[in-house]
């Protein structure tokens, strides 16, 4: 293991108890949770792996995990992007109470989210209005989980996109602005593209959040097999009726998805995450 | 070419107050200060990057002062360059083309003329990371002057190079402001950058105009104690002046035992300056310059400056020598010897009101009220 490049300093022999003890924690870390998944490797199986991969009703949770987190990470990166440049950019009466509500949905327990929004739509005037009056369900439809999912994690996408904004010069816009560019044009030719991977990173954040989320559903949307059970509320109902082998492989399934899901991004994003 | 008439602005506690200037068509104008003056900050407002609060920025006879900054015609080279890291050399110099509607292939021939002209079209095709501070500043350079803007803004534009590098870059960019003819604004603390590219220039002062004009004459002349301070000037001394019978255009100035007569017309207690290199040494009276104001010194500290040996002596008043490395090697004034300071008359500039009152009657400098300048 060649731990020094070219660019690093030259290191002592404390230097080297550095960098030993930051690897001892980084090699605990990342060995626990690969032992974790391998201890359910090994407690699944072949009969439950047959099942879990062909079973139809586990391919639709599947489908509908992959389309709702992709559907939802879109929502968000859409939002996170004009909210993100306004918390960055625009200073505001209230713009410390906004910035806070911003992020309150981060610490929020995730089972309070889906609560709040099933109070929402059965209890208050406009949550009726919407669902009975302009006709768009949530409560218990596939479209619930796109919007149980994005209450609960467009704020990684947010929070991370305005420190992609905070990351770049103003003089830059500035200079595009003196250049010929409207504040529009400026935006769009110059600030976007510069702030690509921090929107790169939230994304990522937000589709891992939407991906595995389980509680939240479970309260607003349910788990109805073939509308609205996802592969994490299929994990909850295999081992609430005693099928443990079948809950860990769909478990291995969505960890394979979320790790397959996760390289294809670093590696078309770039230095988003952090690659070099 | 460009007026700016009683310009205010104010962000928190700093602000620009009441600047005026006037700076001549086709030239290059230095505007110094120290770090914090507020020189960065002008620059901005002038180009409608901030809104100022009163005041108005007249280029080119037309008032600018309302319009966006895209509409002003100003070409602006900030501090750090501000390149787009997400595009090419050659892009970074297109782009105030290809927003201003000009086709790609033409926004490309354009900037190859524009990377020629400026010896960078080697670095074209790259991107602009790696670029080495002198290549960065030439692409920003190329990039302000494509659009052919009638005002170009430097905001100190060589800080970033190292010191061999800088003084060839002043010189490149005084030849091609001279070639292209845009007036321009060069911002820097630097007094010898300034001196290399620029004739007139201003100093300002926590957001104010402390003194405009002629390079030599803010050296020479400089308005207050501030201006004296930062154009390097290390005798600045106080003493009491009264008029002279003899000469009723000069004074006669008591510094501590010693008196002599000076040119100007202060009275009362008043503080004058005398640049380094106007104060010559000898070791004794007979071989001192003739005329001129003699007083006996003692060295009291030396310090080779590497294209200068700065001698300190003390006698009346403390005073401070620049000398050639030849000069002093002559002198061999060590510490603690005696010498003989001798200072010309026309060496002692008087600060203060008076001198305010002075240079009213000097055509190229005219105040038309307490803390308001305009050149023209």
């Amino acid at each position: 293991m060649k731990l020094q490049s070219v660019n690093t300093p030259v290191r002592g022999r404390r230097s080297k108890l550095l960098t030993a003890a930051v690897f001892v924690f980084l090699v605990t870390f990342v060995g626990f949770i690969v032992l974790l998944i391998v201890a359910d490797a090994l407690y699944i199986n072949r009969n439950a792996v047959i099942e879990v991969l062909t079973a139809g009703f586990i391919r639709e949770a599947l489908w509908l995990s992959v389309w709702t987190s992709a559907a939802t990470t879109a929502l968000s990166v859409i939002f996170a992007i004009p909210v993100g440049y306004a918390l960055s950019r625009y200073h505001f009466w209230g713009r410390t109470v906004t910035d806070t509500v911003v992020d309150l949905p981060i610490v929020f327990p995730p089972l309070v989210a889906g609560l709040t929004l099933l109070v929402f739509f059965n209890q208050t005037a406009m949550g009726k209005w919407i669902e009975q009056d302009l006709g768009l369900k949530f409560v218990f439809q596939p479209k619930g989980i796109v919007l149980c999912q994005f209450v609960v994690s467009a704020s990684y996408a947010i929070r991370v996109t305005k420190s992609a904004f905070d990351g770049i010069d103003r003089r830059v816009e500035n200079v595009a602005l003196l250049l010929g560019c409207t504040h529009w044009g400026s935006f769009f030719r110059v600030s976007l593209p510069l702030a690509r991977n921090g929107i790169i990173a939230g994304g990522i954040l937000t589709w891992a959040r939407a991906f595995g989320i389980f509680g939240p559903l479970m309260i607003f949307v349910g788990s109805f097999r073939g509308r609205t059970e996802v592969l994490s509320s299929t994990i909850f109902l295999e081992q609430s009726v005693g099928h443990l082998e079948v809950a860990l492989a769909v478990a291995l399934l969505l960890i394979g998805v979320a790790l397959v899901a996760l390289i294809c991004i670093r590696l078309v994003g770039g230095s988003a995450m952090g690659q070099p | 070419m460009i007026r700016t008439e009683k310009v205010n602005f104010r962000a928190g506690d700093f602000g620009l107050r009441e600047v005026t200037l006037h700076v001549r068509a086709g030239e290059y104008f230095i505007l110094m200060g120290p770090p914090g003056s507020g020189k960065t900050v002008f620059l901005e407002c002038m180009s409608g990057l901030r809104r100022i609060l009163s005041g108005r920025f007249i280029i080119g006879g037309r008032d600018v002062t309302a319009l966006e900054p895209r509409r002003r015609g100003i070409g602006h080279v900030p501090q750090s360059y501000a390149l787009f890291r997400h595009l090419s050399v050659e892009k970074n110099i297109g782009f105030g083309l290809r927003r201003r509607g000009t086709g790609r292939k033409e926004a490309r021939r354009r900037a190859g003329n524009v990377a020629e002209q400026l010896g960078i079209s080697h670095l074209l095709g790259r991107s602009v990371e790696g670029l080495s501070g002198g290549e960065q500043q030439r692409v920003a350079l190329a990039r302000a002057i494509i659009l052919k803007p009638k005002v170009l803004l430097l905001d100190e534009p060589v800080s970033a190079l190292d010191e061999a590098t800088r003084m060839s870059v002043c010189e490149e960019l005084k030849s091609l402001q001279s070639k292209l003819g845009v007036t321009t604004i060069h911002v820097c603390h630097n007094r010898e950058e300034a001196f290399y590219v620029a004739d007139r220039g201003a100093v300002l002062r926590d957001g104010a105009i402390q003194q405009v004009g002629a390079l030599s004459r803010l050296l020479r002349k400089p308005r207050n104690e501030f201006v004296a301070r930062f154009m390097c000037c290390e005798n600045i001394c106080e003493g009491e002046a009264v008029r002279s019978p003899q000469s009723p255009s000069g004074c006669m100035v008591r510094l501590g035992q010693a008196e002599f007569a000076a040119p100007g017309q202060p009275t009362g207690k008043t503080k004058f300056v005398v640049r380094p290199e106007d104060v010559r040494l000898s070791r004794d009276d007979q071989s001192a310059p003739a005329g001129g104001i003699r007083v006996p010194v003692r060295v009291a500290a030396t310090q080779d400056m590497g294209m200068y040996v700065r001698v300190e002596v003390q006698g009346p008043v403390r005073l401070v020598s620049y000398l050639s490395h030849a000069d002093y090697a002559s002198l061999s004034g060590r510490v603690a010897e005696n010498l003989y300071a001798t200072i010309a008359p026309e060496a002692i500039h008087f600060l203060g009101d008076w001198q305010v009152r002075h240079e009213e009657r000097v055509p190229e400098t005219e105040h038309l009220e307490k803390g308001q300048t305009v050149i023209t």
